[in-house]
C-alpha cells in the first residue's frame, strides 16, 4: 500500500573510513541487503553512536554516495556536528545499523539528457546517479564549492563517464562563481537540444532554488534533493515536513526528491 | 503451569493482548508504513496515529529537535481525518495479526464522541485511546487533561458513543497526575495509559529563533522515561483500572521496569522510530526474562 521496495535495518561492518578533505570523509559499508535494493537518490539512517547508549538519540540521513561490488555502500559526509564528529571516530571493523534504502529517489529517463548540479556536499547523491545513467547515455555534472580542497571525488566522478564540469567561489578549480554560472553556460552551449535535457540537483537551499529557476525559464524540468530534520526517515514521525505548493510534503517518504514545481521556495529552509 | 512457557497475555478491561508490548501513537504511522520493517504478528497491538474528525495539516516546519536523550516534536496532529482512516487505512490493519488501538482526539467534547461512534460501526477495531492532551478550544485552550473535570467529560462522552474498550491517555503536564486518573476512572474509562509527551523547548543561538516552528514541542524518548515511571507508579496506585505504561521505554529493561511498578502493559513510541524493529526484541526480552526467573505470567512482574 505504502510502498513496494523492501527496505532493510542491517547490521553493517565499516569496510573503509577515510577522511576525504578537512571535516568531510568517504564511509564504506557492507550492506547487501540495502545495497541490492537502492537507488541513486535514496538515502539511509545511519547510527552515529556506541551500541547501547542513547546519546545522541537519533541516527542520521546520508544519502547513499555509491554503490560498489559486494554489496557495500558508501557515504559522502560532512563533519557539522555532534553526530557526524562520533561517527568519524568509527574505525573499520566496527558495527552500525543502517536502515535504508530511504525515500524516493531520482527518476530519469532513458530518452533525456541529464544533467547533474551539486553544490558541497550535496555531490553526495549524485555519484550513484552519475553511475547509473553514464553507461547507457550521455551525461554531464557540475559540481560547485567554496574551493578546490572540497571538491573531492571529481576522479570517482570522471570514472563513471559523465562530462565533469567544476566551478569554485574562489576560482581554485574550473570557473570562478557557481554552479549557475556553469549551468548558464551549458544550457547556451546546448541551446537547441536543451528541450531534451533534465535537471538534477542537490546542494544548499539557495543552489538549488537558483538551479531550479534557471531550468524553469529555460522550460526543463528539475528535480531536488531536500533536506529536512528528520527522526526516523520511515515515514511514522511526520516530522520531516516542508512547505510544498499545494500541501505539505514529507522529505522522507515523498522525497528526498522532489519536481522543483512542487516546492514553495520562497519558504526557504 | 509449566515454567518454561511464560504466559505473555494481558487483558485491558474486555481488550485481550497476546503479550503487553503495543507501538505508541505518532511512532508508527497506521501501521502500513511499518508493514516491510516489522512482524506485526509479534506484537500486543498498535495504537495508530491520533486522528481527529476532519484531516490536519500539522504544524509548519521544522517540527523536530534533538535534546539529550530526547526528542522535541511538534507535529501538530496532522492526520487523514476518521473517514479516510476507515476507508484507507483500517482494512491494511484487519490483515495484520495484533490488536488495533484507534488513538483519537478533538477541539471539543462532541468532535470525540462522533470519532467513536465512527469506529463503533467500523469493522476490525479493538479499542479505542483517548488523546486528552489536546486544547480544549471552547474553554479557552488549556488541555482537556489538565483539568479532571473537562477530561471525565470526554471520557463520559466517549464511553457512551461506543461499546469498544475506553483507555485514556494522560498528560503528564499537571500537578497530580493521579487525580485525573482518578477523575476518568470513575467516569467509566477502562484503562488509562500514561505518559503523553511532556512540553518543552529549545532555541537556535544561532538564528536567535525557538528551534521548533510551533515554538513548544513534546518531549519523548529516554529522557522521560525515570518520570514516567514515577507516575505510572502513583497511578497504579490510585485507581482500580489497568494502567499501560509509556514513555522511554527503549529495550526489555526498561519495559520491565513499568511491569514491575504494575502496568499491564507498554507503548513503545520514540524508539521505533529510532529503530523499527525495537518492540519485537522487547517481547523477546521480556520472555526470556520470565523463563530465566520462572515468572508465570506478566502481572506476577509486579512489586509491592
Ligand atoms: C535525506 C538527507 C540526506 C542527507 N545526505 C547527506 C550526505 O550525503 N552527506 C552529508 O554530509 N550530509 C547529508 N545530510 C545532512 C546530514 O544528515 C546532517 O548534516 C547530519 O544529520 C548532522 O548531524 P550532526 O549530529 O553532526 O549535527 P547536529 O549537531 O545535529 O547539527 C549541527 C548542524 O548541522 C545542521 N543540521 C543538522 N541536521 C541537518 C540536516 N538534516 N540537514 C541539514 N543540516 C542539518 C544543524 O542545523 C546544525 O547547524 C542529509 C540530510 C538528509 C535529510
Ligand atoms: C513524533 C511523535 C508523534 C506523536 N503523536 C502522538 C499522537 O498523535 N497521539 C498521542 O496520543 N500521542 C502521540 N505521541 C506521544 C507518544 O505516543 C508517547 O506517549 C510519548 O512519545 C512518550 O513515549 P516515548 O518516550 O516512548 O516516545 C507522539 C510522540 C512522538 C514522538
Ligand atoms: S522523518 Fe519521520 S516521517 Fe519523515
Amino acid at each position: 500500500m505504502e510502498r513496494m521496495i523492501a527496505r532493510f535495518d542491517e547490521k553493517a561492518e565499516i569496510i573503509e573510513h577515510c577522511q576525504a578533505a578537512e571535516d568531510i570523509f568517504v564511509l564504506k559499508v557492507a550492506a547487501p541487503a540495502v545495497s541490492a535494493s537502492a537507488r541513486p537518490g535514496q538515502f539511509c539512517m545511519v547510527e552515529v553512536k556506541a551500541v547501547g547508549s542513547s546519546d545522541p538519540l537519533l541516527r542520521r540521513p546520508f544519502s547513499i554516495h555509491a554503490r560498489e561490488d559486494g554489496g557495500r555502500l558508501s557515504f559522502l559526509y560532512r563533519r557539522v556536528g555532534r553526530g557526524t564528529d562520533l561517527l568519524s571516530r568509527m574505525r573499520p571493523g566496527e558495527m552500525l545499523n543502517v536502515l535504508g534504502p530511504l525515500g524516493r529517489g531520482f527518476r530519469v529517463r532513458p530518452d533525456i539528457t541529464p544533467i547533474l548540479a551539486g553544490g558541497g556536499m550535496g555531490m553526495a547523491p549524485l555519484l550513484f546517479l552519475a553511475e547509473y545513467c553514464a553507461g547507457s547515455m550521455d551525461t554531464f555534472t557540475i559540481l560547485g564549492g567554496r574551493t578546490a580542497s572540497e571538491l573531492t571525488g571529481l576522479e570517482s566522478f570522471r570514472r563513471t563517464g559523465t562530462r565533469v564540469l567544476v566551478a569554485t567561489e574562489d576560482g581554485s578549480l574550473g570557473t570562478r562563481g557557481m554552479v549557475t554560472d556553469v549551468l548558464d553556460g551549458l544550457l547556451k552551449t546546448l541551446s537547441e537540444s536543451a528541450g531534451q535535457c533534465e535537471i538534477h540537483t542537490c546542494g544548499p537551499w539557495p543552489m538549488m532554488r537558483a538551479v531550479y529557476e534557471m531550468a524553469s525559464q529555460s522550460g526543463i524540468p528539475c528535480w531536488v534533493s531536500l533536506e529536512s530534520r528528520m527522526a526516523c526517515g520511515t515515514g511514522l514521525c511526520l516530522g520531516c515536513a516542508v512547505y510544498g505548493t499545494e500541501k505539505i510534503l514529507h522529505v522522507c517518504r515523498e522525497g528526498p526528491v522532489f519536481h522543483g514545481d512542487s516546492i514553495r521556495w520562497r519558504d526557504g529552509q | 503451569m509449566n515454567r518454561n512457557f511464560p504466559d505473555l497475555s494481558v487483558t485491558i478491561g474486555s481488550l485481550s493482548l497476546k503479550n503487553p508490548v503495543v507501538l505508541a501513537s505518532g511512532t508508527c504511522g497506521y501501521g502500513a508504513e511499518l508493514g516491510d520493517l516489522l512482524d506485526f504478528g509479534c506484537l500486543g497491538g498498535i495504537v495508530v496515529k491520533g486522528i481527529s474528525l476532519e484531516p490536519r495539516a500539522g504544524n509548519p516546519p521544522p517540527r523536530l529537535v534533538e535534546t539529550p536523550c530526547g526528542l522535541l516534536n511538534a507535529i501538530g496532529l496532522e492526520n487523514v481525518g476518521i473517514d479516510a482512516f476507515i476507508r484507507d487505512k483500517l482494512p491494511w490493519l484487519m490483515g495484520m495479526d495484533t490488536a488495533v488501538i484507534v488513538n483519537i482526539l478533538g477541539d471539543e467534547i462532541g468532535e470525540y464522541a462522533e470519532i467513536a461512534r465512527k469506529l463503533d460501526d467500523a469493522k476490525g477495531v479493538d479499542a479505542v485511546e483517548v488523546n486528552i492532551s489536546c486544547p480544549n478550544v471552547k474553554s479557552g485552550g488549556a488541555a482537556f487533561g489538565t483539568d479532571p473535570w473537562a477530561a471525565a467529560d470526554v471520557t463520559r462522552a466517549v464511553k457512551s458513543a461506543t461499546s469498544l474498550p475506553v483507555i485514556v491517555k494522560l498528560s503528564p503536564n499537571v500537578t497530580d497526575i493521579t487525580a485525573v486518573a482518578k477523575s476518568v476512572a470513575e467516569a467509566g474509562a477502562d484503562a488509562v495509559s500514561l505518559i503523553n509527551t511532556l512540553l518543552g523547548m529549545s532555541i537556535d543561538i544561532d538564528t536567535r529563533r525557538p528551534s521548533l516552528g510551533n515554538v513548544f514541542g513534546g518531549l519523548s524518548g529516554p529522557a522521560i522515561r525515570p518520570v514516567a515511571l514515577r507516575m505510572v507508579w502513583q497511578t497504579v496506585r490510585a485507581v482500580d483500572i489497568p494502567v499501560v505504561g509509556i514513555g522511554g521505554i527503549s529495550d526489555a529493561n526498561d519495559a520491565l521496569e513499568f511491569l514491575m511498578a504494575g502496568a499491564c502493559a507498554v507503548e513503545i513510541g520514540t524508539a521505533t522510530l529510532v529503530r523499527p524493529g525495537t518492540a519485537v526484541g522487547i517481547v523477546e526480552g521480556i520472555t526470556a526474562h520470565m523463563e530465566s526467573r520462572g515468572v508465570p505470567a506478566i502481572k506476577d512482574l509486579r512489586i509491592d
